[in-house]
C-alpha cells in the first residue's frame, strides 16, 4: 500500500511538472537585466516602463508566434555581482529564448563569460564601452542597440562643428568627472577639438556629487571661453549653472552630456537655455516618436523625457518582430532575422551593420541616434541636428 | 593673479558657511552622547527632502523650511534616539558606530526607494543673484548659508554657556555620572542633545538644497567632511568647528584653484587634514 502511494504521489509530481513545463513551453519568454535600484535607477526605470509598454503592444497583437510573450525583469542595480547570477538564472532557471537590458558598461563586461557559455541571444541596451564590444568580439548572437562610446563622441564633435559654423565659437572649457565615465579618453576629446580648430584653454577634472565648483568656474573664468562643455552626472547639472552665476561665469553655451537630468530642472530658470544631449526627446518632430508618446501618455498618464523610455520599446518590439518573421524561437534563425531589421522606430532608423571593432557584433544605433537640445520654457527643445530641431540654437546664454 | 586669489578666498569663506553647518550637529553629538554619528549625513539628506516638499507643494522657500525642517527632524530623531541610539550609549563605542551607520544605510535607501536615484531641485529668485565686490562675486544662497551658519553656532554657544540647560548638557559632557549623582536627567539631556544635533544637520540640508539639490546620497560626502572637521576642532569643541571649517574649505579651494588636476584631488584633502591634525596631536602630546 505504502509503495502504491509514494508511485502515485511520484506520478503526480511528474505530471505537474510536465504540466508546468508544458504551460512554460507555450510561452516566449525574454530576460530583461535592468538597474531599479541604485544612481542609474532613472533611466532603468525608464527603460522598464518602455519594455512593459512595448510588451502591451505586442500581446495585444496576437503575441510572439501565437503565443502570449512573457518577460523576467531583474533588477540588476548596474552591479556585475548582481548581474552576473541574474543572466544565468535567466539562462539556466526561466530558459527564456533571448536576453534584453543590460544598461550598464560594467554588467556588460561581466557577462561575456557566462554568455559565451551559453550562447544566448542578446538584444543588448545599453552598455556603450567599447570594452563591451572588443569582450563579444567573435559572439554571433549579441545585438547591441545603443550607440559606442566613440560614437557619442562623434556626435559631440559634430554639434560642435555646428556651434563653430553657426556662431564663430571657438574656445570650449571642459570639465569633466575623474570617474570612467568622464575621464575615459578625455585627452583623445581635447586632441580632436584641437584637430577641429578649437581652442581649449581649460580643462579640469572634478568629483561627481562634491557640489562645489565655485574655484574651477572661477579659474575657468579667467579664460575667454565661449562654450563651456562638462561630462559628468545629474547630481552636477545644478552646481554648475548656479555656481557659474554666483563666480560671475559667463559662457555663451553651457553643454552638459549627463545620461539624465535632475528631476524639476527644466522648469528651473537657471537651466534657460543650458544644452544636453539625450537620444530622443518627447518634443522630437519623428512620426514614429509621436506615435510613442501617444502611446506612452495613454498608458502611464505622464510623459517621460528619459531616452531609456523609447529605448526599452524598440528593443522589444523588434526582438519580438524578429521572432515572428522567423516563425521559430531558434536562435540562429532569429538572429538572421533580426540582423535584417530596418525600421523606423521613436529614436530613429534602426539597421543593425557589423560593428566597427568587433565585426561579429551587430550594431543598431550610432552617432545620428544623439541630437542636442536646449532646456526652454520648462521643456526639452531638440536644437541640432537640423533635421530634428524644432527651435533655433539660443547661443547668448545669460 | 590677484584677482584669482582673492576669488578663491571669497568661495573658501562661502563654502566653510556650509561646512560648518553640516558639522555642528556631529561636534555636538560626539562631545555630548560621545558617539561618531554616521547617519548625519542621512538626517541632513531628510532636511533637504522636507525643504524640497515644502517647495513643490506649498511653494515656501527653503530658508523659510529651515524651521520645519529641523522640527521634523528633531522630531524624528527622538524616535530613533529611544528605538536605537539609547540602548547602545554605554555599550563599547563600536556598538554605536555600526548602529548609526546601518541608520544611515537603511534612510538612504529609503529615501532611494521612495523618491527615486535621480536628484531634485527647486528654484528661488535669489538662486539667480550674486554680489559683487570689485574683481569678487558670491552667491547671495551661500552668503545666506554663512550667515544662517555663523548665527546658529552663536546661538548654540550662547545656550551651553549662558542657560541653565546649555550647564546641564556640559555638565553631562564632562562627567555623565557626576551629573547623574547632582540630580540631572541624564537620559533626557541626552534625547534633547541629540535632537538639537539632528535638526541642525536637517537645517544644513535645507540650506544646500539651493545650490545643489536633493538626492539621496548627497549626505554621506558631507559627513565625511564633517568628520574632519570635528578631528581638526578636537572631538567635541564646537567653537573649533568654524575655524576648523574655514582651514578645510580654504585649503580644498587652493587645491581646486592652483593645483593640476586639483577638480578631482581636492575631494582627498579632508584625508590629510585627518591625518595631519592626529600624527600633529600624538606628537605634541608624546
Amino acid at each position: 500500500m505504502n509503495k502504491l502511494a509514494v508511485v502515485l504521489v511520484v506520478v503526480a509530481l511528474l505530471a505537474m511538472g510536465g504540466t508546468e513545463g508544458l504551460a512554460q513551453r507555450e510561452q516566449v519568454r525574454i530576460g530583461i537585466s535592468l538597474p531599479l535600484t541604485g544612481p542609474a535607477s532613472a533611466s532603468g526605470k525608464a527603460a522598464e516602463a518602455g519594455y512593459r509598454l512595448a510588451l502591451d503592444e505586442i500581446n495585444k497583437a496576437g503575441g510572439v508566434l501565437g503565443r502570449r510573450l512573457q518577460i523576467f525583469i531583474e533588477d540588476d542595480g548596474n552591479l556585475p555581482a548582481k548581474g552576473v547570477p541574474i543572466f544565468t538564472k535567466f539562462v539556466t532557471v526561466d530558459r527564456v529564448h533571448a536576453i534584453t537590458g543590460i544598461f550598464g558598461s560594467a554588467v556588460g563586461v561581466s557577462i561575456v563569460g557566462p554568455a559565451k557559455l551559453h550562447q544566448p541571444l542578446i538584444a543588448m541596451l545599453g552598455a556603450a564601452s567599447p570594452l563591451v564590444e572588443r569582450g563579444f568580439a567573435d559572439y554571433p548572437y549579441l545585438f547591441h542597440y545603443h550607440p559606442w562610446a566613440y560614437h557619442n563622441m562623434e556626435a559631440v564633435f559634430n554639434f560642435m562643428d555646428f556651434v563653430r559654423t553657426g556662431t564663430g565659437a571657438s574656445t570650449i572649457a571642459i570639465l569633466y568627472e575623474d570617474g570612467p565615465f568622464g575621464s575615459a579618453g578625455i585627452g583623445d576629446t581635447r586632441a580632436e577639438l584641437i584637430r577641429r580648430g578649437f581652442d581649449v584653454p581649460f580643462m579640469e577634472s572634478f568629483k561627481t556629487g562634491s557640489g562645489d565648483f565655485t574655484a574651477l568656474l572661477s579659474r575657468a573664468k579667467r579664460h575667454p571661453v565661449d562654450v563651456l562643455f562638462w561630462i559628468g552626472f545629474d547630481a552636477d547639472a545644478l552646481p554648475i549653472a548656479v555656481q557659474s552665476r554666483e563666480v560671475g561665469f559667463k559662457p555663451r553655451l553651457i553643454f552638459g552630456t549627463p545620461a539624465s537630468w535632475p528631476v524639476g530642472y527644466e522648469g528651473n530658470p537657471v537651466a534657460r537655455d543650458v544644452a544636453g544631449m539625450a537620444g530622443w526627446t518627447s518634443a522630437s518632430p519623428l512620426p514614429a516618436s509621436k506615435e510613442f508618446v501617444k502611446k506612452y501618455q495613454a498608458k502611464y498618464g505622464s510623459l517621460s523625457e528619459e531616452y531609456m523610455a523609447p529605448m526599452g520599446f524598440v528593443t522589444l518590439t523588434t526582438l519580438a518582430a524578429a521572432m515572428n518573421k522567423a516563425g521559430t524561437t531558434d536562435k540562429d534563425r532569429v538572429a538572421a532575422e533580426l540582423a535584417k531589421t530596418d525600421a523606423e522606430t521613436p529614436v530613429g532608423r534602426l539597421r543593425f551593420k557589423p560593428s566597427r571593432l568587433s565585426p561579429s557584433v551587430h550594431q543598431g544605433f550610432d552617432s545620428d541616434l544623439w541630437m542636442v537640445f536646449q532646456f526652454r520654457e520648462g521643456r526639452r527643445v531638440p536644437v541640432w541636428p537640423k533635421s530634428m530641431a524644432a527651435g533655433p540654437l539660443a547661443w547668448r546664454w545669460r | 593673479m590677484m584677482d584669482l586669489f582673492l576669488q578663491t578666498l571669497a568661495n573658501a569663506l562661502i563654502q566653510s558657511g556650509t561646512y560648518a553647518l553640516a558639522s555642528a550637529g556631529l561636534a555636538l553629538a560626539v562631545g555630548v552622547l560621545h558617539i561618531v554619528n554616521f547617519a548625519h549625513g542621512e538626517f541632513l539628506m531628510v532636511g533637504a527632502f522636507v525643504a524640497y516638499w515644502l517647495s513643490v507643494l506649498a511653494g515656501i522657500d527653503p530658508i523659510v523650511s529651515l524651521v520645519p525642517a529641523g522640527a521634523v527632524m528633531f522630531a524624528a530623531s527622538g524616535v530613533i534616539y529611544q528605538a536605537s541610539i539609547r540602548r547602545v550609549l554605554l555599550a563599547p563605542e563600536l556598538n554605536a558606530l555600526l548602529l548609526t551607520f546601518g541608520i544611515g544605510i537603511t534612510l538612504q535607501n529609503l529615501a532611494v526607494l521612495v523618491f527615486g536615484a535621480t536628484p531634485r531641485v527647486v528654484h528661488t529668485a535669489y538662486q539667480l543673484t550674486a554680489v559683487t565686490l570689485g574683481p569678487v562675486s558670491v552667491g547671495v544662497a551661500p552668503l545666506m548659508t554663512l550667515v544662517v551658519s555663523v548665527t546658529l553656532l552663536a546661538g548654540m554657544y550662547a545656550v551651553l554657556y549662558r542657560t541653565g540647560i546649555g550647564k546641564s548638557i556640559r555638565a553631562v559632557a564632562q562627567n555623565r555620572t557626576g551629573a547623574h549623582l547632582v540630580g540631572l536627567d541624564v537620559d533626557r539631556i541626552y534625547l534633547l542633545t541629540f535632537g538639537i544635533a539632528s535638526a541642525l544637520a536637517a537645517i544644513a540640508g535645507a540650506m544646500v538644497l539651493v545650490r545643489i539639490g536633493a538626492s539621496p546620497h548627497m549626505g554621506f560626502g558631507f559627513v565625511l567632511k564633517a568628520f574632519a572637521i570635528i578631528v581638526m576642532a578636537g572631538l567635541g569643541n564646537l567653537t573649533g568647528v568654524l575655524w576648523a571649517s574655514l582651514v578645510l574649505a580654504t585649503a580644498e579651494a587652493f587645491v581646486r584653484t592652483y593645483v593640476p588636476g586639483g577638480g578631482g584631488a581636492a575631494e582627498a584633502v579632508f584625508f590629510l587634514l585627518i591625518f595631519f591634525t592626529l600624527v600633529w596631536r600624538s606628537w605634541r602630546t608624546a
